[in-house]
């Protein structure tokens, strides 16, 4: 608990460094104090999301694919038994780079935060939600031209 | 309409712009929504990419109960 108290204090002081660096960018669009909390919050969140995952891997693991159901979250859960679910499988496979896949199984279906996964891949959040968002389009596109448009417009 | 499961799991088609373009209106859309006042256009792409990024939803609901805790103490001072 200490150390979750240190982390806090540390990443809100670091915050504190990051607002004073960022007053010109202050457009007055927000409260001033939401707009300097946004920055505190970001950093406090991110330092514990990272801090909760510090002792687990992150790698590509096609073997999530096979503790179906019993570990799957409830969109997989629920695609059990399904053609969609063999459509995807493949589609993952097939469709997706490899830095896709990483990204996508991670966060989808292990539940890696996106920071967590950017530090470990020394990359960005945002670098990391695009590489999400378009393997997501990816398969998206795929299951509408095997004729599950309906479901994924 | 995508099938709530799945949209967890594929995102939803609509418009995006990702983390850090969400990121700049985050504190204008959470002080909009402590306001009370209605959410206007140019908020949808940011409400897109919090149906589709956890990372992004749990801040701004920090963020918020940020807001309300200063209320309350702003309030009680």
């Amino acid at each position: 608990m200490e150390e979750v108290d240190d982390l806090c204090v540390q990443s809100a002081n670091d915050a504190l460094v990051a607002v004073l660096a960022k007053l010109d960018a202050f457009r007055g669009t927000a409260r001033f104090t939401t707009w300097a909390c946004k920055f505190v919050i970001l950093d406090v969140s991110s330092a514990l999301r990272r801090h909760a995952w510090r002792h687990r891997k992150v790698e590509l693991d096609d073997a999530v694919w096979d503790r179906l159901p019993d570990t799957a979250p409830p969109a997989l859960q629920y695609l059990q038994n399904a053609e969609l679910l063999d459509i995807l499988r493949r589609a993952v496979r097939e469709q997706l780079t490899e830095h896709q896949r990483l990204v996508f199984q991670s966060v989808t279906m292990e539940g890696v935060p996106i920071d967590v996964l950017a530090e470990r891949l020394g990359s960005t959040r945002g670098a990391i939600y695009k590489a999400l968002h378009d393997a997501r389009g990816k398969l998206r596109q795929v299951l509408a031209d095997a004729g599950y448009e309906e479901i994924v417009a | 309409m995508t099938d709530m499961p799945l949209r967890a799991l594929l995102g939803s088609s609509d418009r995006d712009p990702g983390c850090d373009a969400g990121l700049d209106v985050i504190d204008e859309y959470c002080d909009t929504v402590d306001r009370g006042e209605p959410l206007s256009d140019r908020f949808r792409e940011f409400l897109s990419h919090l149906a589709n990024c956890e990372a992004c939803r749990e801040d701004t609901e920090a963020l918020l109960a940020a807001i309300r805790d200063q209320k309350k103490d702003d309030n009680a001072g």
